[in-house]
């Protein structure tokens, strides 16, 4: 079939493992993470802080839908001068910073403990232990500029670029089975490297914990200047004219 | 997390968490085909262009199908019609070049 021979033995000492190692691995590495991942501590003092934010921004959208007596209630509650729970509440920023606070620390620590290490040593293992092997060939022809992606380690001027070296046939199964380890491990999996490669090239692993002093203030100046304006002015006469669905009265004002 | 869209007559709330999990069926499906389709081809020993005519086919039957599963009620599962046709296509063909090369390599060349 193949205008070149090679060595059946290749393909059960070169192929197969190359397959079951990156494979497995990736496998390894889904759990290991799972076992060294720490969850994170969130305090009653951030839940409830967001919780009263979250209030304050659904008085915002939907107090329309409430009578003006219960509206301006929760009003004052949240933004009262003397009382109000924007004003009283104090927090001091505590944003930390990575370097200084140690589980943080331990956390980037695992994460490269779990990703980096790993890539970097079967890389190179697979490199040194099955370096120089011509594997495989993909069925398609391919043009001369794919031979230093497909045939790291041989370096043959007169080899048709659709032979894969074995490095090489490493890195194809390392970008071809992402989507195995999702179809495998379900959605949010460890195993892949890809996607973490990307998330430490955009930085977005990292993101802080937003200060909630400031989130108040600017929650206090939202409700500050939101007005009662009560949409269920008229619902008794549209209730009973009888002519509207009742859908319709509910999206009224919704899209306004 | 509902998200309403507004049409005048008729608004209809869609549950993100609902849409994501049927998009991710949909993913499920589209990887396990292109991995059966390319181990198919991989020891038919289809080679060059056939192969990829081969994914063509393999991809355009599972969207037939997905689109005859999803039958006349497809709108209450989807937004819309075409990711049910192209969702997943390139990521997929990946998965099915890996193991078109895996299985061709493992039956054809040596």
């Amino acid at each position: 079939m193949a205008e070149l021979l090679l060595d059946t033995n290749i393909r059960f000492w070169v192929v197969l493992p190359i397959v079951c190692i990156t494979f497995f691995v990736g496998i390894i590495r889904h759990y290991v993470s799972i076992l060294l991942q720490s969850d994170k501590k969130i305090d009653l003092q951030q839940v409830s802080d967001g919780q009263a934010l979250m209030r304050s921004r659904l008085l915002r959208e939907n107090g329309k839908y409430l009578p003006k007596d219960s509206f301006v209630m929760r009003k004052h509650f949240f933004n009262d001068e003397e009382k109000g729970f924007f004003k009283t509440q104090k927090r001091q920023g505590q944003v930390k910073n990575p370097m200084t606070d140690p589980s943080m620390m331990t956390d980037m620590l695992k994460g490269n403990v779990t990703n980096i290490l790993p890539m970097i040593m079967i890389g190179g293992w697979i490199n040194w232990t099955f370096s120089g092997f011509i594997t495989t060939k993909v069925p398609f022809p391919l043009t001369i500029r794919f031979k230093p992606m497909l045939q790291r380690g041989i370096e043959l001027a007169s080899l048709d670029a659709s032979w894969v070296s074995s490095a090489s046939w490493y890195f194809l199964n390392v970008f071809g089975l992402r989507s195995m380890y999702t179809l495998i491990l379900g959605e949010n999996n460890a195993a892949d490297q890809a996607r973490i490669m990307q998330e430490q090239m955009s930085g977005s692993a990292m993101a802080m914990p937003p200060d909630p002093s400031k989130a108040f203030k600017a929650e206090w100046e939202a409700l500050q200047i939101t007005e009662h304006n009560w949409s269920l002015q008229s619902i008794e006469e549209e209730l009973l004219s009888n002519t509207v669905a009742p859908e319709d009265i509910y999206v009224k004002d919704k899209f306004v | 997390m509902a998200t309403s869209r507004g049409v005048k007559k008729e608004p209809h709330a869609y549950s993100e968490i609902s849409l994501r999990g049927n998009r991710s069926v949909m993913e499920y499906c589209r990887t396990s085909m292109s991995a059966l389709s390319g181990a198919t081809a991989g020891i038919l020993g289809l080679t060059g262009l056939y192969g990829f005519i081969f994914y063509l086919i393999t991809s355009l039957c599972l969207s037939i199908m997905l689109v005859v599963k999803a039958g006349s009620g497809w709108k209450k599962y989807f937004i819309s019609r075409t990711p049910l046709l192209t969702n997943g296509f390139m990521g997929g063909l990946f998965t099915y070049i890996l193991f078109w090369t895996f299985l061709y390599g493992m039956v054809h060349v040596y």
